[in-house]
């Protein structure tokens, strides 16, 4: 058997691959995998690409396909899922003996539970302190989603966020529970503006 | 269940045809453009690599206007996600995507070697296969990883796009100097007969401002979608 014919044994199995590997990318349900799979993709056909002597194409397709989409991709999944909450109220709203296990924790919790959401909670110094920042502009500026803080005057923790966002409304039902909690929400700009 | 069959027989028929048309694929090879490129491509452009010699001499008019839009992408991508303010990311308590260290690791020993084998790709376009835009995707994967080493890294988008519009000023330009040399417009702007050793020097100059191109075009792309998160 020549080289030839390898060659073409070869080209085969890696269009037939190529199918597969298409079948089951529209089959799965699991962000990370389907990531995976696109880059055995494009790794697959580059391979495609060299064997019909065109290596140009096959270094463009592993550089873009391989690499820059994943990390795109992988930025874009892991944003997505996550609901960042900043924390200016610094007390044991959150945390309470060294543990996540404050009420306001406990009911973020639940809410992010409910859509399946990846609760990140951050209590940036920077932005906690920021003079210039009132709420409004943080979460404007920021990738920042709900902002706790506490009025000293009523003695009750606020929850801001964007108005725009439908996340909010659910918030707000669950925390008629507490009396303690407000929920607050301001306007944003329109896009474009 | 209804749908997945009729998805999996229409990429059936798909693969049918597509082994249809291998068989009148072979009319292809018997063109008269291949030869003639063949012929004298190295003569005419100075380029062994004959992808490089079209992309960029016989048909540049093309590439340009690919690098034209890899530019307007860019914009388009900045416009939509506003980043016109100072933009800042904030300090996670608790992160759940944190990047494993063993791919943090592997990262700092690929980077330097990446970025090496892209520069290579950029200054070799016109003897290996490669050439712009290749070697500037895989610049840009390189320095795409520093955000996975160190996911505090700010960048400045303003200045990034700022760059590549003087990149792109600069390809056109280096293009439109065939106007002034030889009379014609975007072709390469040594003499005629001259020799072919000497007219690589267009090859490479505009193989590196494509690649500075690309590469910060990708930078800018991805450092949007990575602010993007609100």
């Amino acid at each position: 058997m020549n080289d030839l014919m390898w060659i073409d044994i070869i080209a085969y199995v890696l269009q037939f691959m190529l199918i597969a590997i298409a079948v089951v990318v529209v089959l799965q349900k699991n962000n990370s995998t389907i990531v995976l799979l696109v880059v055995a993709f494009s790794l697959v056909v580059s391979g495609l690409y060299v064997i019909n002597h065109a290596p140009d194409v096959a270094i463009a397709e592993v550089a873009i396909g391989a690499a820059i989409i994943p990390l795109i991709y992988v930025i874009s999944i892991s944003r997505q899922r996550e609901f960042i909450v900043l924390d200016r109220a610094m007390d044991d709203f959150i945390i309470s003996n060294n543990d996540f296990t404050g009420i306001g924790y406990v009911l973020l919790k639940r809410f992010t539970d409910y859509y399946h959401l990846e609760l990140n909670i951050c209590n940036d110094p920077g932005l906690c302190s920021w003079e210039a920042g009132p709420d409004k502009v943080i979460c404007e500026k920021t990738n920042v989603d709900l902002i706790v803080s506490r009025d000293e005057e009523k003695g009750v923790y606020q929850l801001k966020g964007k108005e725009s966002s439908l996340l909010m409304t659910k918030l707000a039902q669950m925390a008629e529970d507490y009396d303690d909690i407000e929920v607050h929400t301001f306007t944003e700009r329109g896009f474009g503006e | 269940m209804s749908r997945k069959i009729i998805l999996v027989a229409a990429l059936g028929i798909l693969f049918v045809m597509f082994f249809l048309s291998m068989e009148e694929m072979e009319d292809l090879f018997k063109n008269d453009a291949k030869l003639y490129f063949f012929e004298h491509g190295l003569d005419d452009t100075g380029s062994s690599n004959l992808i490089t010699a079209i992309l960029l001499d016989y048909r540049l008019f093309d590439s340009l206007f690919e690098a034209g839009i890899l530019l307007v992408a860019v914009f388009g991508v900045i416009w939509i996600s506003r980043h016109d303010f100072e933009e800042r990311n904030a300090h996670f308590m608790l992160d759940k995507y944190k990047t494993p260290e063993l791919f943090v690791t592997l990262s700092r020993f690929v980077f330097p070697l990446l970025l090496m084998l892209g520069f290579f790709i950029i200054l070799n376009g016109h003897l290996t296969p490669g050439g712009g835009f290749q070697g500037g995707a895989v610049v840009a994967t390189a320095i795409l990883l520093l955000y996975y080493i160190n996911l505090e890294r700010k960048t400045d988008i303003s200045l990034i796009v700022a760059v590549v519009k003087f990149a792109y000023l600069g390809i056109v330009l280096t293009a439109s100097i065939s106007l002034i040399t030889r009379g014609e417009i975007f072709t390469n702007f040594m003499a005629v007969d001259a020799p072919t050793m000497s007219k690589y020097i267009y090859i490479i100059a505009l193989d590196i401002l494509i690649g500075i191109n690309v590469a910060l075009c990708l930078w800018a792309i991805f450092t949007a979608f990575l602010k993007e998160g609100r």
